[in-house]
């Protein structure tokens, strides 16, 4: 009983590191800068650049 | 160009004559410029919506075109571009004509299909780009170039030490909060375990390894997380001034330490109490430094509006020099479509320009030779020479974004409740944990114990809730505001708000529209009809805003406005065509060829007059003024009601300023001031203890609205009049500021009755505490009671209350102007 429950707090504690990592390296990267823009960007209609572009000419 | 070239039909845009496309419908014949305008315009058709070309109005306002055929010199953007490697240099760019996310993506797709762009990104919040390129196979000046062609202007920025430190702050203050969330979270699900221990019995060893491991997350959060409360505490520790910071980290610390020393002993731990007090309040914190960074940029954007290099005269030839090494008495060439450098007096030419983004006055104002201009205005009509009257640090410019400045620095520090209520409550709590640890060593003879329960008193007086009570109203009220339009700036704002006692009112586009309606027309021997006609044919492609007024009262009576070029514009006078029965002159009285019969008289208080004549004609006048908001009387009356006094500030002159005050009822009108005087005034009146509102929307109010209490803006202001406000209604109706202002006051009761409840129950268990008798779960109850009823009583304010109902708009009302 005392094993199992140790090992989910160990499980727990692992998968938060990994949101707390992930969530230090979006704050560095500066995803946090702009609040207001993105949720206008997904509006755009127009989600193929050209570099996309090619990495679907790479998929076919 | 010789002969015009056809206009497409659908965009308006002249047709290179090989890309003509012709279509017949409904027997005529129309003429596009590609097929994708004639494929729009047959889903158009097809859809039956045509009225869409009768209705659409291309003769919006903007800025002058000819602001985007200037040329950029590669020497002003060099300075600013970093060069990462041999294949990158980087450019940050401030933007001009931002107005939503469409342009933001115009702007990021058009050069990002510019060949050598590597990189752009725009922040929408900040307008601020950042363009990454290979200097190999573009230059700098030719992006810029690019930009200004579709309708942008971009100024070089190079980001500066402050705004980097600030950047920094912002993050470092998200990493924190986001580190204590995260580990707060975990503690949570040891915290519950060891609630269900106490109830339901725990091997000791299971109890043991739950509290090391809430202690081990606890000490980050503590000592990482907590570290600006520990700092601010032992700062007002040392200045002998107690404030929140010292009683959180009092809260923090005896909470944290007692635990420590509990585990050791076996006994119930507060781990939880210590990590969600500095979460809580950390939260609060992220959002004050983000709303002050916003305004930190405006003051930017202001001091930006000055172009950075100017055209000097040096003898016959022409100098690019930067605006700072201009000095008195030198001459400086501004071209049609350029912001005034520095301040000066005109020396050659007249011209009309736009001070709009100063003082918000929507009108064109005619500048002959001798007059003074302000740098950051835009020259409008033709090309001048302006003699500098001083450097350009002591610009009007400079000296508004300098008072702001100084007004936001001085601007009280929020959370003013909780700091009075720390600074009374910290030496109460001191007093009464050292009178616990004194009693009982005197009369019960254990020091031991009494140290515990006096631990014990600090511990469950610091309110947990204390943390919520405030954040938690202002939260569920900021989004109510929302809702309706009302954007506060802050808690704290919101506070204030509710405190109130004076409104002060700018005059031009706050209680008025500040856009000239036409109010009444005054025929000569000729139809009202064939006056506004000839009026509107000349004026039509004008974006003068009197001839947007005649345009707008033309469109209102459905008269066909025919498109034509070929008018003239006389700065300051007026605008001649050449008709078929001669010269239609549209302007001034003294613009009139003709004796101006002695009927036409301007009876009201109308602010403008337009003449109007058709070659050996007198057609007659047209009357125009900046009309009342519909709403504005009705507000002030409402203001009123509330108990709050009304003022209005104007630099306009006194007769104008009480004409409009008496229609709306205020009871106190100041006109004739300057920026400089506006905020001194509401200084003087501040320090009588009044706490005060501004509502304006120039940049002329900006020191005034930095300076106030509470700054007011609403939609269509100047950025810097946005970014200096606390309080924006995102609608241009003045209602919401009443609503705002009750909302405050309930929010403001919310917030106190919240302080009362969460001291309630700790002071319930004061002398629990302090007699030794405090069972944990006793302390958690408390906890999770007090603020699980913090919370519900914040939430109360989610229901629609009793607000003003929304009054529909009168069937009369004069439409407001688009906002695009």
């Amino acid at each position: 009983m005392l094993s199992s429950t140790l090992i989910l707090i160990f499980l727990s504690l692992c998968i938060g590191t990994g949101a707390w990592l992930i969530f230090l390296w979006a704050v560095k990267k500066g995803e946090f800068d702009d609040m207001e823009g993105p949720k206008y960007r997904m509006l755009d209609d127009d989600p193929v650049s050209p570099a996309e572009e090619d990495d679907h000419a790479d998929d076919d | 160009m010789d002969r015009p070239l056809p206009q497409c039909d659908h965009c308006r845009l002249p047709i290179p004559p090989a890309d003509l496309v012709t279509s017949e419908h409904d027997g005529k014949t129309l003429n596009f410029c590609c097929h994708g305008c004639h494929g729009v315009y047959q889903l158009i058709h097809g859809a039956g919506l045509e009225d869409f070309y009768r209705r659409r109005d291309w003769r919006e306002a903007g800025i002058n075109p000819g602001v985007f055929e200037r040329d950029f010199d590669p020497a002003e953007v060099e300075p600013h571009i970093r060069h990462l490697n041999e294949q990158q240099a980087e450019i940050h760019l401030l933007l001009d004509g931002i107005r939503c996310a469409s342009c933001v993506w115009l702007i990021e797709k058009v050069l990002l299909r510019t060949p050598g762009v590597v990189d752009a990104r725009i922040n929408y919040g900040t307008h601020r780009l950042r363009l990454r390129f290979n200097p190999q196979q573009t230059d700098a000046a030719g992006l810029c170039r690019r930009i200004a062609r579709i309708g942008y202007l971009p100024r070089p920025h190079t980001a500066d030490a402050v705004r980097d430190r600030a950047r920094r702050q912002q993050r470092s203050t998200l990493i924190r909060f986001g580190t204590a969330a995260f580990l707060s979270m975990q503690l949570m699900g040891y915290s519950i375990a060891l609630y269900a221990g106490f109830f339901q019995g725990m091997g000791s060893g299971s109890k043991q390894i739950i509290q090391l491991l809430a202690a081990l997350v606890t000490t980050p959060v503590v000592f990482y997380c907590g570290w600006p409360f520990l700092n601010g505490a032992w700062r007002s520790l040392r200045n002998r001034m107690p404030n929140m910071d010292l009683l959180i980290a009092l809260g923090v610390l005896t909470a944290y330490g007692y635990s420590l020393f509990a585990m050791t002993r076996g006994a119930e731990v507060y781990f939880d109490t210590a990590a969600m007090i500095v979460t809580l309040i950390l939260l609060g914190r992220m959002l004050e430094e983000s709303a002050r960074h916003r305004a930190a940029s405006g003051i930017d954007r202001l001091l930006n509006l000055a172009p950075q290099t100017a055209t000097r005269i040096d003898g016959n030839s022409e100098q690019m020099v930067p605006s700072s090494s201009l000095h008195p008495g030198d001459l400086v060439l501004v071209a049609p479509g350029e912001r005034f450098p520095v301040d000066g007096a005109l020396a050659g030419g007249s011209t009309e320009i736009d001070e709009s983004a100063l003082t918000g006055e929507p009108l064109p104002v005619c500048k002959r030779p001798g007059d003074r201009i302000s740098a950051g205005t835009l020259n409008l009509t033709t090309a001048v020479t302006l003699r500098v009257t001083c450097i350009s640090e002591d610009s009007f410019i400079a000296r508004i974004a300098r008072l702001v400045e100084e007004a936001q620095a001085r601007r009280a520090p929020i959370q003013v409740l909780a700091d009075r209520v720390a600074a009374l409550f910290v030496p109460l709590v001191v007093s009464l944990s050292l009178a616990t640890f004194i009693g009982w060593w005197l009369i019960g003879g254990n020091p031991v114990a009494g140290m515990l329960n006096a631990v014990a008193v600090l511990v469950i007086a610091c309110p947990c809730a204390l943390g919520l009570a405030t954040p938690t109203a202002v939260l569920v009220a900021t989004g109510q505001a929302a809702r309706r339009g009302i954007l506060f700036r802050g808690g704290d704002i919101l506070e204030r708000t509710g405190r109130l006692d004076t409104v002060a009112f700018d005059k031009t586009g706050t209680l008025t529209l500040g856009v000239p309606q036409v109010v009444e027309l005054l025929p000569w021997r000729c139809s009202s009809e064939e006056l506004l006609l000839t009026a509107a044919t000349v004026e039509a492609g004008s974006s003068h805003p009197i001839a947007r007024g005649i345009l707008a009262a033309a469109r209102n009576r459905n008269l066909p406005i025919p498109l034509r070029g070929g008018a003239r514009t006389i700065p300051g006078q007026g605008v001649a065509a050449d008709g078929p029965d001669g010269e239609i002159r549209v302007g001034n009285r003294a613009f009139q060829p003709h004796q101006i019969p002695a009927e036409i008289v301007n009876h009201g208080q109308a602010a403008s007059e337009v003449h109007v004549s058709k070659g050996a004609r007198y057609l007659g006048c047209i009357l125009l003024t900046d009309c009342l908001r519909p709403e504005a009387a009705e507000v002030v009356d409402q203001l009123h009601a509330m108990g709050l006094r009304t003022v209005m500030l104007t630099g306009d002159r006194e007769t104008s300023a009480r004409a409009i005050a008496k229609q709306v009822g205020i009871d106190e009108i100041h006109a004739g001031l300057t920026p400089q005087l506006k905020a001194a005034w509401l200084h003087q009146l501040k320090a009588t203890g009044q706490q005060l509102m501004m509502v304006g929307d120039g940049i002329n109010d900006a020191p005034a609205l930095a300076e106030a209490e509470i700054g007011c803006a609403m939609d269509g202001s100047t950025d810097i009049a946005l970014e200096n406000s606390d309080l924006v209604l995102t609608r241009p109706d003045l209602r919401r500021l009443v609503e705002a202002i009750m909302l405050s006051r309930r929010g403001l009761a919310i917030i106190r009755q919240n302080l009362g409840w969460a001291f309630a129950y700790n002071l319930v268990a004061l002398p629990l505490a302090a007699a030794g008798q405090l069972l944990p779960i006793v302390a958690a109850a408390a906890m999770a009671f007090s603020s699980v009823c913090v919370v519900g009583n914040s939430l109360r304010l989610a229901r629609r209350g009793p607000l003003p109902p929304r009054t529909q708009h009168s069937p009369g009302k004069v439409p407001c102007s688009v906002q695009p």
